[in-house]
């Protein structure tokens, strides 16, 4: 497995780990947040923010000590490929998402639904990047 | 649109060139041993700068590291 499939592993793993469990507290509604209903959801995002941060970085640093120089060579075209159809994947995810939030969800939902929705497309348009990553390496891994 | 694959020779011309590594060639050309062993595999097919490269580095024309390998399709009556 190539350095940057690793990469792209550690991100997908730590965006689960941490935007998993606050996408599952928020869609339980905002009942348990009364009466603060602002303050809650925004310290919940922060933390997982900085549960995120930290997984990468503690990632990041076992990799990089993991991994010999030769092994962390600069992007090739492939590489470059590779980030460009992962980013055009997630452009149009990012788009459509933001289409759903900004159009239409004005008409039937707002405050903490919207923002949680905006949110919710910016993960899943980092999903879809890191997932694309991960898939075009597996196919062309040459066993 | 006529069907066809690329095929390449860069095993048989590693070998040739004294069993040369996949992270030698690599580095000749700018490219990663993952990218060299996805185009000799046939999962990755390089830009035509980088295939030009390779045929460089074995010092060969590029006809004789890549093919390109017709499909027969049947013609369709009109």
């Amino acid at each position: 497995m190539s350095y940057r499939e690793k990469i792209a592993w550690l991100s997908l793993i730590a965006m689960a780990v941490a935007y998993g469990p606050y996408f599952m507290f928020v869609a339980r509604g905002p009942s348990p947040w009364e009466p603060l209903p602002h303050l809650h959801p925004l310290g919940l995002f922060a933390l997982v923010s900085i549960v995120r941060m930290l997984i990468l970085g503690a990632g990041y640093l076992y990799l990089r000590l993991g991994s010999p120089r030769e092994e962390r060579p600069p992007l090739d075209e492939r590489d470059r490929a590779i980030e460009h159809r992962s980013l055009s994947a997630a452009y149009y995810v990012l788009i459509a998402g933001m289409i759903l939030v900004g159009c239409f969800m004005p008409f039937s939902s707002t405050g903490w639904t919207i923002v949680n929705a905006a949110i919710f497309w910016i993960v899943a348009a980092e999903v879809v990047h890191y997932s694309v990553v991960v898939a075009s390496y597996r196919l062309q891994a040459s066993s | 649109m006529m069907q066809g694959s690329i095929s390449n020779r860069i095993r048989t011309l590693r070998f040739m060139n004294g069993e040369m590594s996949q992270a030698e060639l690599g580095q000749h050309i700018g490219l990663t041993r993952q990218t060299i062993a996805a185009i000799e595999a046939g999962k990755y097919s390089p830009s035509l700068e980088a295939a030009f490269r390779i045929a460089q580095v074995f010092n060969v024309p590029l006809g004789e590291v890549f093919q390109w390998d017709v499909k027969a399709t049947p013609l369709k009556a009109s």
